[in-house]
């Protein structure tokens, strides 16, 4: 059976971070800003998003007086970025 | 830098090959665990050779054997721990086999300290112990990350423990330099050299 994609996953930054999370166990924002190649702005938006739906968690905290964004992706996360993996997957065959 | 589109849906194609990207680019880098590898492997042998060279300045006085076989180690662990968790800020984030690396050689420490200490107290030479267990710690090291000089490393390592256990009238500091310089530099420096990624 086919199951309708997580909307919240089909955006590319989203998708990108999430990706990045489930290989991590823990992340720092200025990597994931990195390696989306998008702004600060931009990637906070779509943090924030995720973490709304419980897909991430986010920390704050200081380091050496700077402050320092850890994120983790969540239970919730994993099986959501699994679920829309094996979907994607099945759609992929359905395009061949 | 990958080009992603932020602006448009992408496809089913597309969107997996961002996922194949994304989890490619995120990889365990094995660079600073093959430089941990090589100090270890120099520095305990090296201290092994010293040790077997001028044993009447080592063993000057009751303790001083044993302050030289704890202090060096310990100011080598502080360097070590500073060195990676600079390595850890740089990179930006930890894998899940870095975790368990981090776990294993963590737990292999605090072994390490109390096989020492317990060894002063019981007046024997932990060499052999903690060849053992140096070599268990690094077949569980080449199996996380699939890297078989480090399988070899490790069973070298073992086998020079067993040699102790088991014959009388060798060398127990040329063991450990030889182990040590086998199990440790030698598949550091092939790791230096492999690139390899996980």
């Amino acid at each position: 059976m086919f199951e309708p994609l997580d909307k919240l996953l089909t955006n590319p930054i989203r998708l990108m971070v999430m990706s990045v999370l489930i290989k991590v166990s823990d992340c720092d924002f200025n990597y994931l800003k990195k390696i989306t190649n998008s702004t600060q702005g931009n990637l906070s938006v779509q943090l924030k998003k995720l973490a709304e739906s419980e897909y991430i968690s986010i920390a704050k905290s200081f380091e050496n007086n700077y402050p320092k964004t850890k994120l983790k992706i969540t239970k919730k996360g994993v099986l959501a970025f699994e679920n829309h993996f094996k979907n994607l997957k099945k759609y992929q065959n359905l395009d061949l | 830098m990958l080009k992603i589109k932020t602006h448009f849906i992408m496809n089913h194609s597309e969107q997996l090959n961002l996922i194949n990207e994304a989890i490619n680019k995120t990889k365990e880098q094995l660079k600073p665990t093959s430089i941990n590898f090589i100090f270890w492997g120099l520095l305990i042998s090296m201290m092994s050779l010293i040790h077997y060279s001028f044993p009447e300045f080592i063993q000057k006085t009751a303790y001083s054997s044993i302050l030289f076989w704890t202090i060096i180690p310990i100011i080598g662990m502080i360097i070590n721990i500073i060195y990676n968790i600079k390595v850890g800020v740089r990179l930006g984030f930890e894998t899940h086999i870095g975790r368990a690396l981090k776990l294993v050689w963590g737990v292999f420490n605090i072994a390490w300290l109390l096989i020492v200490v317990l060894s002063i107290f019981k007046k024997q030479n932990p060499v052999e112990e903690i060849l053992f267990l140096l070599g268990v710690i690094l077949l569980i090291t080449a199996l996380l990350i699939r890297f078989s000089p480090i399988i070899v490393g490790g069973i070298a390592v073992i086998a020079c423990s067993v040699l102790i256990t088991l014959s009388t009238g060798v060398n127990v500091l040329l063991i450990n330099a030889v182990a040590t310089f086998v199990g440790l530099f030698i598949p550091g420096l092939s790791l230096y050299l492999s690139k390899k990624h996980v």
